[in-house]
């Protein structure tokens, strides 16, 4: 008997802090129970954690997932296909350790923005969020992560949405704030960077014990408005807060999940191959790739890295060349990592950006490929992906979808289907309007799904 | 016994009559009974049917706002499938809501409920339409409308629907019940209400898409507590009075540091100074709170703590469209400077209000001297910036309109949430589900600001405005002069003199070296002396070339002005007030899924007759009128209970911005009595501040009793907040005796500016990274609600006050607090005092004093002791919330 607005306003503000602070990341217990009671009932969600490798800019999908070799010569470009490991897919000679590794991920050529919207302000945002967020005047709807920090939050000394150096590479940070609130942010650090004070700040900034004392203090000082405790919920949130924030200081755990100095000096290599000094673009660190399989096995539910630029609108072949193999190492050590610690099955990865690139790119020297919104790839691993397999199809140009065709919305809609998140899931914007957590109704790509 | 006694009381109530409909009519009404169901189920919510594209192939309009269209979607759609009239219980419409078939929205009800069988008979009825207009409600009433309930008890609800056809039904069963505070009482979906807990709390009602309300109050058991304190004014007579029938006790007064720091903090954003609470302390005056009061009311720091917070209620950095020569460097810190000048000299606020909501750019002035002005203006753009001062001075604060979406639809709900408190963006689209206005109340109100011109760039701006033009050719034709002459300036005598400077700068560093040389010996003293003529006139060279340089960065810096922002402010930024050339054009209208609406009438809010316009006249002015009108329910309130938000963590109708019929105040007759007593004393803010602030409500403890601790909204104790992220801030560098730098000399900001001043996002990371964290608002149109900025706490929060290094550093700083006690004060329990002091507004308790001393004692040297202790006092709730 839960109508749609009938739940507006049934607490007062005192009582939305409570909610929000009563308990460690935000959920209250009660939702928790109710969370827990839910995911008893249904089945089992396959993902239970995520790693989004986002290629900013769009990614050339006739250079990689979706080639055309019988293309004219002013739309195949300079690079030839070789077969994978699953049947029926080629890519470009230069992933040549991603096609020895096909069978164990999802290949989708049907999903794309229809170009609307399709630039690089907007279009990240409605990937990301699977939903038609802009910079301004719309709701602002939460990244996937913030929504698993809200509904399914980790264990208690780690952060749940974790990003690796900036969300994007255009609109860099601008989407990590939702209407879900600000506890439900992403935590945003880079520990590859020598000088990221974010970073700095999730382990301890002196020695333990001294810490552990200075804490004892705080505890011994921090008396005067405890005869609220329990009674108000800010008191208490505030306290609950405080005592993650120091386990998770206190805890290794975190500390040594980004601490590369831990991994042998093969597998950094194996992750680095081919990673040049300089690029024709912003390339991002393959290191990230790393990183996130270190927070990955740590525990962290979702981790997000923006891995470069690639807004290749001049010297696309150029940027193939270098971008192309250290990518492909990147990707196909983590996967082959994340396999070989039987953690790809119940982690979602995906590689994407917010458009694919134009097929027609002439034939200069310098050619590059402009936006193309009308087609693009999404690759996507594990977490109850299908392992070996294509989705939908483009025309014989790679320029329009043929087959299968899903909206965003689709996309993201499967992707909290199988992080046991319900889509339907009713939230409130700002204005307190109830809307789902993706608000269309859309199918899920259910050909993609084991 | 007393308890048996309130049983029987409830048995009675709830036998106060027969419930109407046991059974479903016979031949319910589509457009009062069928739809009324659709709404009972919630098959027409947003979220179901009801949303644009429908769910599952059916769509319904939206909380059934037109029953037409439904019945045709039921009858018709789907080849008929829907609803079968030969074999009624096989009809989909029946099987799905009863979830026999699948259905995405799962159960809604049985077969042999009341909701069924209404359905059911319409269809066995051959599923009729009905005249509409018949049905269409003219009165919904609920009894009892207040409902005094001890704890525990329970009682029913009744509602009375009366429609146009002067029929009247019991609709009870067909109504919607939820309460605003379930904490205090819940109500089921037959409209039972039980009551939970102390407090009193508003049912809303719902019949098809109307609301009504009812109060229920429930009041604390047990005897009454301990004599009432007295009271301070007219505000604690009514907060005692509700208190007393809640029978909740008031707590106490907080003690003189407690309020000291409470009220520095909230009326000028800064800790009080170690100094100043001493003094505070031993003062033995027995006015001295009030007198503290209006020395705090009369500082700076008021304005600008105030500014801070009308400036984001007026989103006052969201400039800058294409081509217009606005930008948000120049722009917000203007904005900014006028509104903080008009509080420091108390405007009265409506007057605030008039000169914002009816500015021009030209005041009232010709276009040229308007035009002087912004050339003015953009030329005080540089250290220190002196525009800020003239644009101060303006009588109206035109740049509200040059913001983007300031114009139009998007205009009138910005000022409706800022000044009337009024959050209408659900009427854009629809009937304001949780109030009363409807899209063309909205439209017609947006009437009253469409003729604003919007800025930006417009090829026709060249004819329509043929004496601006003018000016933009004249003051472009001087800027390109001046840059033709700069670059004639910099190709010859420039480059001439910089050839000769170069050399002669050579020439010069040698000379001076054997002058230094030969001054050391008597024998070359001569020849020093003769070098020394030379190099002098060396240096005349070097001058010289010095002078024509800078000369030719004016130049090219005032030429790029005159003939860039200063012709396209003319042009395309002029606020001014367009007369209605085209009609059709300037109506307000809105174009969403659900179709477009417009609107050509201009209508007040919450007014039934639209208003005729003059031609000529700027509506606007009416606005003002009826902002202006003592009667006028919102515009005194909205600011009223938005000040008084400011000091109590909450509205006395709360959210502050949602002055609904259906929102209900905690102390409507405080509410009344504050707004007339503001309108009688002229609408001064500073009268409103000191009422508040010498208030014993607000000067309690927020310590409360076993007695009062459930207490949420009625103020018997003091409710501790967050402090806001820039106050935080300003606090961090007070405490710490530090000052961040902003960074931010290029963009001409002054040194040692306090973050509550900060007109956008400066370019240190860490406070940039702070404010995001503690929930600065963004300032523009992405959500126009007081709930921009938030208030609640997370983890980062926490964490980035504990651990980011930048804090550590501040602790450590060579200058700071720490090291300037080690410096001065060699008293070791002194230096702990002074902490509490700097940091807490206090001095420590025994205990608290042993437990530092122990620390301090046992760490490796004093200053890491004290560190120690600065660090575990910045982190106590005490110091991070307003308590």
């Amino acid at each position: 008997m839960n109508l749609g607005c009938n739940s507006f306003r049934q607490h007062h503000r005192r009582d939305f802090l409570r909610i929000g602070g009563a308990s460690l990341c935000g959920v209250s217990l009660l939702e928790m129970l109710r969370a827990r009671s839910q995911a008893a009932g249904a089945a089992a969600p396959k993902a239970k954690q995520m790693i989004v490798c986002w290629m900013a800019g769009g990614p050339p999908h006739t250079d990689m997932f979706d080639m055309k070799p019988d293309s004219p010569s002013d739309y195949r470009g300079e690079f030839k296909p070789i077969a994978s490991k699953l049947p029926g897919l080629d890519v470009c000679e230069l992933l040549p350790k991603l096609a020895e590794l096909a069978d164990k991920y999802t290949i989708i050529r049907s999903i794309t923005t229809m170009n609307n919207p399709g630039d690089h302000a907007r279009a990240p945002m409605y990937w990301l969020t699977g939903n038609p967020r802009l910079p301004s005047g719309t709701a602002e709807y939460p990244m996937y992560g913030s929504a698993a920090a809200k509904f399914k939050p980790g264990p208690a000394e780690l952060p749940t949405f974790a990003v690796l150096g900036k969300i994007d590479h255009h609109i860099n940070n601008s989407i990590a704030g939702s209407f879900l609130g600000p506890a439900f942010n992403p935590f945003i650090f880079d520990p590859n960077e020598k000088k990221d004070d974010i970073a700095k700040m999730l382990s301890p900034q002196m020695e333990l014990p001294a810490f552990t004392k200075q804490a004892d203090l705080l505890k011994a000082l921090d008396s005067r408005l405890r005869r609220q405790d329990g009674v108000d919920p800010l008191i208490a949130g505030l306290d609950a807060y405080q005592q993650t924030a120091f386990d998770m200081l206190r805890s290794p755990k975190l500390r040594e999940a980004v601490d590369l100095s831990k991994e042998d000096e093969k597998t950094i290599a194996r992750y680095k191959d081919k990673h040049l000094d300089k690029y024709r673009y912003p390339s991002g660190d393959p290191l990230h790739f790393l990183m996130a399989r270190r927070l990955i096995e740590a525990g962290v539910p979702i981790v997000h890295f923006s891995l470069g630029y690639w807004d290749w609108h001049g010297e696309n072949f150029v940027a193939v060349r270098q971008q192309f193999p250290m990518f492909d190492s990147g990707l196909s050590a983590l996967l082959t990592d994340l396999e070989e610690r039987g953690l790809l099955d119940t982690t979602i990865v995906l590689a994407l950006g917010e458009m694919g690139r134009k097929p027609k790119c002439g034939t200069e020297k310098n050619a590059g490929r402009d936006h193309w919104d009308y087609a693009q790839f999404v690759l996507a691993a594990g977490g109850g992906f299908k392992r070996g397999c294509i989705v939908g199809a483009t025309d014989k140009l790679g320029e329009q979808v043929t087959d299968n065709f899903y909206k965003v919305e689709s996309f993201g809609r499967t992707l909290y289907h199988l992080l046991g998140i319900d889509p339907d899931t009713q939230v409130q914007t700002l204005s307190s309007r109830p809307i789902k957590l993706i608000a269309e109704d859309a199918p899920l790509v259910k050909e993609a799904l084991a | 016994m007393r308890r048996l006694l309130s049983l029987y009381a409830v048995a009675l109530l709830c036998a106060g009559g027969p419930r109407a409909w046991a059974e479903a009519p016979d031949s319910p009404l589509f457009s009062r009974h069928v739809v009324a169901v659709f709404s009972k189920l919630g098959c027409n919510a947003g979220t179901c049917h009801g949303a644009v594209q429908g769910k599952g192939g059916l769509r319904l309009s939206l909380f059934g706002a037109q029953p037409l269209a439904d019945h045709a979607a039921l009858v018709r759609e789907h080849g008929g499938r829907r609803i079968d009239l030969l074999e009624v219980d096989r009809s989909l419409l029946l099987l799905k809501a009863t979830a026999k078939v699948p259905h995405g929205g799962g159960k809604r009800t049985s077969a042999g409920s009341l909701e069924y069988d209404i359905l059911r008979n319409w269809i066995a009825a051959t599923a009729p339409a009905d005249d509409i207009e018949k049905s269409r409600l003219t009165k919904l009433e609920v009894t009892p409308r207040e409902q005094e309930a001890k704890s525990g008890a329970s009682y029913p609800l009744k509602v009375q629907a009366t429609f146009a056809d002067g029929t009247s039904e019991d609709v009870t069963p067909l109504a919607t019940f939820s309460s605003l505070d379930a904490g205090v009482a819940s109500v089921d979906a037959a409209g039972q209400v039980a009551a939970q807990g102390v407090g009193d709390a508003a049912i809303i009602v719902r019949f098809r898409a109307e609301p009504v309300m009812s109060q229920v109050i429930v009041a604390r058991e047990g005897s009454p507590s301990v004599a009432a304190p007295e009271p301070q004014n007219f505000i604690d007579e009514h907060i005692l009075a509700k208190l007393r029938r809640l029978n909740i006790p008031p707590s106490e007064l907080a003690d003189d540091a407690t309020f000291l720091r409470r009220a520095r903090l909230d009326v000028t954003g800064q800790l009080p100074t170690p100094d100043e609470v001493r003094k505070f302390l031993a003062d033995a005056d027995p006015q001295k709170r009030t007198k503290k009061i209006d020395q705090l009311l009369s500082e700076p720091g008021y304005a600008a703590l105030w500014t801070l917070k009308f400036c984001d209620l007026l989103n006052a950095s969201d400039f800058g469209v294409y081509a217009d020569g606005l930008a948000e460097h120049f722009e917000a810190p203007r904005f900014q400077a006028w509104i903080r000048a008009r509080l420091a000299e108390n405007t009265p606020y409506d007057e605030l209000a008039a000169r914002i909501l009816t500015a021009t750019s030209r005041d009232g002035r010709s276009l040229e001297d308007w035009a002087k002005e912004v050339v003015a203006l953009q030329e005080g753009y540089t250290s220190p910036r002196t525009d800020l001062e003239i644009y101060a001075r303006r009588q109206t604060l035109d740049a509200y309109w040059q913001r983007k979406e300031a114009v139009g639809v998007h205009g009138a709900l910005q000022i409706a949430h800022s000044f009337l408190g009024l959050r209408l963006e659900c009427a854009q689209c629809h009937r304001h589900p949780h109030d009363v206005w409807q899209q063309d109340d909205l439209l017609s109100f947006a009437n009253f600001f469409m003729g604003v011109r919007t800025v930006g760039f417009q090829g026709e701006n060249e004819k329509r405005y043929p004496e601006e033009h003018a000016l933009f050719k004249q003051y472009e034709g001087e800027g390109k002069k001046l840059t033709e002459e700069a670059k004639q300036l910099k190709e010859g005598k420039g480059k001439e003199l910089a050839e000769k400077a170069k050399t002669a700068r050579d020439e010069a560093n040698r000379l001076k070296n054997e002058i230094r040389r030969d001054e050391e010996k008597p024998e070359t003293q001569a020849a020093a002396a003769e070098k020394r003529t030379q190099l002098a006139s060396l240096e005349q060279t070097i001058a010289e070339h010095d002078a024509v340089q800078k000369e030719i960065r004016e130049k090219e810096q005032r030429g790029r002005m005159l003939s860039d922002d200063v012709p396209k402010r003319i042009l395309h930024a002029q606020i001014l007030h367009r007369l209605r050339d085209d009609k059709s054009k300037r109506q307000a209208s809105v174009t969403s899924p659900l179709g477009t609406q417009s609107s050509d009438k201009f209508r007040l809010l919450g007014e039934s007759q639209p208003l005729e316009m003059a031609e000529g006249e700027d509506p606007r002015r009416k606005v003002i009128e009826w902002l202006r009108r003592p009667d006028n329910p919102l515009f005194a309130r909205a600011i009223v209970n938005r000040v008084w938000a400011h000091y109590f963590g909450r509205g006395i109708v709360d959210p502050p911005d949602d002055l609904s019929p259906y929102n209900p105040a905690t102390h409507p007759e405080m509410l009344d009595e504050l707004c007339q007593r503001f309108i009688d004393n002229r609408y001064d803010l500073l009268w409103l501040h000191r009422t508040i602030l010498t208030s014993r409500t607000y000067q309690q403890t927020s310590i409360a009793s076993a007695e009062s601790e459930m207490d949420r909204a009625n103020y018997a104790f003091f409710y501790p907040r967050r402090l806001p992220a820039e106050v935080l801030l300003d606090a961090l560098d007070q405490a710490t005796l530090t000052r961040e730098d902003l960074d931010m000399q290029y963009y001409h900001w002054p040194k040692g500016m306090r973050t509550v001043e900060v007109p956008y996002l400066p370019r240190n990371n860490f406070i940039v990274f702070m404010l995001e964290q503690f929930g600065r608002p963004p300032r523009n149109s992405s959500a126009q609600c007081d709930c921009a900025r938030q208030v609640d706490s997370s983890l980062l929060q926490v964490l980035s006050f504990a651990n980011h290094p930048r804090v550590r550093e501040k602790i450590a700083d060579p200058g700071g607090r720490v090291a300037q006690l080690i410096k001065e004060n060699q008293d070791a329990p002194e230096r702990i005092r002074e902490l509490y002091l700097a940091t807490l507004g206090r001095v420590p308790d025994d205990a608290e004093l042993a437990a530092c001393q122990q620390y301090v004692g046992e760490a490796a040297s004093p200053e890491e002791g004290l560190r120690g202790v600065l660090w575990s006092l910045l982190n106590t709730k005490e110091f991070v919330l307003q308590h």
